[in-house]
């Protein structure tokens, strides 16, 4: 399932927010892809989260793979919410 | 816009914790004109680090703080013995890239930085080509080379 949201952080993606969404996505059993505009990353990496640089007002979208989407794609909800 | 210069890499910075890393970074940052105020550079950077561990995984750490003790955005390498940061991952680590990005252009700057590096971090080749830079101007041209987009 796909999933998109608006990056609500004031600062952007990183520090305690990235830190915050790799936790999420660390434990998901499903797979996951991140995309803004033309890059697609891991985000069960910080690095893979850091690299996609996105900043406040961005549309990223995510991609879920596997048994526990559902409920993971409803946690990146209340996340980004 | 030059963010690093080889004024800003220090092969093997001798310090006993984290705390003395981004102490003596912030000097150096001072020295070169990056930085009008060490303290408050310093306590900046430091506050941050209390927040969230900056350390990102394979011994890398990228420490920043956004504040108007600085006077230009800048980048700043240093390779130390490797040292606690308080890492997620429990690793230790020996690569510090500091940001330093007045707090005016804290959201877009410093997200670009540290989106060119990330990508570049991503790689083992680059961390590789990181942990055996014996000059200052080879960490330079590894950057280069590296086609990091900074």
């Amino acid at each position: 399932m796909k999933v998109e949201f608006t990056i609500p952080f004031a600062e952007g993606l990183h520090a305690r927010p990235a830190a915050e969404l790799v936790k999420i996505c660390q434990k998901a059993k499903c797979d996951i892809e991140m995309t803004k505009e033309d890059i697609t990353v891991n985000p069960k990496s910080i690095l893979g989260i850091l690299s996609i640089g996105a900043g406040k007002g961005d549309q990223i979208s995510v991609e879920l793979n596997g048994e526990d989407e559902e409920q993971i794609a409803a946690e990146l909800q209340a996340f980004f919410g | 816009m030059t963010l690093i210069n080889e004024n800003l890499v220090v092969l093997g910075l001798e310090a006993s914790s984290k705390e003395d890393v981004l102490t003596k970074m912030a000097s150096i940052a001072a020295q070169q004109g990056k930085v009008n105020d060490v303290q408050g550079y310093t306590t900046a950077v430091l506050h941050r680090e209390s927040e969230y561990s900056t350390a990102v995984g394979f011994g890398v750490a990228i420490p920043h703080g956004k504040t108007d003790a600085v006077t230009e955005p800048f980048l700043m390498f240093a390779s130390v013995e490797p040292i606690d940061w308080a890492a997620l991952d429990g690793g230790l680590v020996d690569l510090v890239f500091l940001i330093g990005v007045p707090e005016k252009e804290a959201g877009s700057t410093h997200l670009k930085i540290l989106a060119a590096l990330s990508r570049k971090l991503m790689k083992s080749d680059f961390r590789d080509g990181l942990r055996a830079v014996k000059t200052p101007q080879d960490l330079l041209q590894l950057l280069k080379e590296s086609d990091i987009g900074l």
